[in-house]
């Protein structure tokens, strides 16, 4: 798939640009705080409807307007057109796919599918568990409509579950039934959550661990594992919700005295191991860089497995920061015919063995030019 | 420029409505000074008179005019099922099926912690008290929505009345009638699956 055709209007520092790609590489060029970044953030939140940069959608507004508002004309494989509308205004944002409104966002995400690199993506390797957990809801959410349903379902039985043990915290109710069936609900719930993401996790494995190899020239071996308050190995879903359900049991005092649900996936966590010792605590930097490199890499092919077409790649300044080897490695992906997007300040950072014949844009104080070739 | 005070404030008491907007709302109050004073008299007096004149039925929650709503009073209906509701106008949809033809009960919302609705929010008491004091009553058939806490509403009555070994039911959920497998999401195919029956 690519993007053929970008619309905005009252965008960041955008009052309104209409330009076309090229279906394989496209650098903007330009001078910091131009609106370089915005752009790739535009395409990035047309297939999510969420922002890399921020969690405040508003943000998003250019100063002093209502509503923001970016289109996107996308070419699928097989040559069909599909024409996405994101309406933002400060009372929320309206989806609309081919011009038909879509009630729910999770029918509408998906069918652009995008991965972006970027210098933080090291966070996910060095962060908080948040973070990895905010990355796979993300990614597996632009995979499967159906996972983004039951974590919205997860999320709601969440909240109602703690709102109740929080009831029971402070001794406004004490109906313990009650609590039983709301730990039942929620445990079907982790089950469905948790097992999915074993499921895209094993997939995921299979490419990262061939692609990681290649990186270090076959030094390391790079397993993700999950993490959560049980071993999940060989566990069907009926087993992980038998664990949920008799683990809730036997730690009802200590949920009702802290007032909050203490297990599910709001909770877990992925460790990625090299040679068996988690990066995390033990990895270099420089190992850290490359499994960061390898998840998102790895996250293309899964993407390419799953929907059956390459995701777009929008690559936010990480040319510079990436060694020759590494430059090679992300750059080769592109050869697959993967449209591309590159920000850069200079030119020479972008290595012309590796790409060839980009589609230049200038970018100067949210302006769009295209180079002459 | 602002319209007059009773003008605004009808606009405001439209704009309390469901779904109605200051536009919409507008456009009601214009509508309204152009009806008749008689039709506006008597608009105003069924405001009144559904808030006044109407009660909860003593035995099972719906609206009605008398102590006790004609449907609990009609002996000729099948006195050994019940069917629990969330709303009461839920029961105006499911008795003008004509495929039902037992005893209703209204629980007025459903368990939800997030909005303070606990098991005394809702008329459980009243359906308990009244599966006591009726043993005519076998099977109890629950009618929430397929929402997360309709679905736990359901579980917990179902756990409530189960051990006194009265028979509990749900309403299936799945496929609607007439529609393609093809259109059906895939939550709806699943429990389509799971709720299955043998022909």
């Amino acid at each position: 798939m690519f993007v053929k055709e970008l619309k905005l209007q009252n965008y960041r520092n955008y009052e309104s640009l209409d330009v076309n790609f090229s279906p394989a590489i496209n650098v903007f060029l330009g001078e910091n705080a131009q609106g370089k970044t915005n752009l790739l953030e535009a395409m990035y939140f047309l297939a999510l409807t969420r922002s890399h940069r921020t969690s405040n959608d508003k943000d998003l507004i250019k100063w002093g307007s209502e509503f923001a508002r970016i289109s996107g004309t996308v070419i699928k494989d097989n040559s069909s057109r599909l024409k996405l509308d994101l309406v933002i205004s400060k009372s929320g944002k309206k989806a609309k796919l081919n011009n038909l409104e879509q009630r729910k966002l999770s029918s509408y995400i998906g069918n652009l599918n995008v991965v972006l690199f970027s210098p933080e993506d090291l966070s996910i390797v060095k962060g908080n568990p948040g973070i990895r957990r905010k990355f796979i809801d993300m990614e597996f959410g632009q995979m499967s409509a159906q996972y983004l349903k039951t974590m919205s379902q997860f999320r709601s039985v969440l909240k109602q579950r703690n709102a109740y043990l929080k009831k029971l915290q402070h001794h406004q109710a004490k109906d313990m039934i009650y609590l039983d069936v709301l730990s039942d609900q929620f445990s079907a719930y982790c089950a469905e959550v948790v097992f999915s993401r074993l499921q895209f996790l094993q997939k995921l494995q299979t490419h990262i661990e061939k692609i990681h190899a290649n990186i270090t020239e076959d030094n390391e071996k790079l397993k993700i594992v999950y993490n959560t308050f049980f071993s999940t190995d060989g566990k069907s879903l009926e087993n992980i919700y038998d664990t949920f359900k008799d683990n809730f049991k036997k730690n009802y005092q200590r949920e009702i005295q802290r007032g909050v649900t203490l297990f599910g996936p709001h909770r877990d966590d992925i460790k990625f191991l090299v040679n068996e010792k988690n990066v995390q605590d033990f990895g270099s930097q420089g190992q850290q860089r490359s499994v960061a490199l390898s998840l998102k890499l790895a996250e293309v092919e899964l993407i390419k497995d799953q929907v059956g077409d390459y995701p777009i790649l929008l690559l936010d300044d990480v040319l510079s920061e990436l060694d020759h080897k590494r430059q090679t490695h992300l750059l080769s992906s592109i050869k697959k015919g993967i449209q591309t997007f590159i920000t850069t300040t200079s030119i020479d950072d972008v290595d012309p063995e590796l790409v060839k014949d980009p589609n230049i844009l200038n970018i100067t104080n949210g302006k769009v030019q295209q180079e002459e070739i | 420029m602002k319209y007059p005070e009773p003008i605004s404030k009808l606009i405001d008491s439209y704009m309390m409505l469901p779904g109605i907007g200051r536009k919409t709302a507008t456009r009601m109050a214009f509508f309204t000074l152009g009806m008749e004073k008689d039709q506006v008299q008597e608009f105003a007096d069924n405001l009144i008179s559904a808030k006044t004149d109407l009660k909860s039925c003593k035995i099972c929650g719906n609206i009605t005019t008398e102590e006790i709503c004609p449907i609990c009073s009609d002996k000729s209906r099948d006195q050994s099922t019940i069917l629990v509701v969330e709303q009461a106008k839920d029961i105006m949809s499911l008795d003008d099926m004509n495929g039902y033809n037992g005893l209703y009960h209204v629980l007025g919302g459903v368990l939800s912690p997030v909005d303070g609705i606990g098991p005394e929010d809702l008329n459980i008491k009243l359906l308990l008290n009244r599966l006591k004091q009726n043993q005519a009553v076998k099977e109890l058939i629950i009618a929430t929505n397929a929402t997360p806490e309709g679905e736990a509403t359901a579980q917990y009555l179902a756990k409530l009345v189960k051990p006194a070994g009265i028979k509990v039911t749900r309403l299936a959920h799945g496929l609607a009638v007439g529609s393609d497998i093809e259109y059906a999401d895939e939550m709806t195919l699943k429990s389509a699956v799971l709720g299955r029956r043998e022909i």
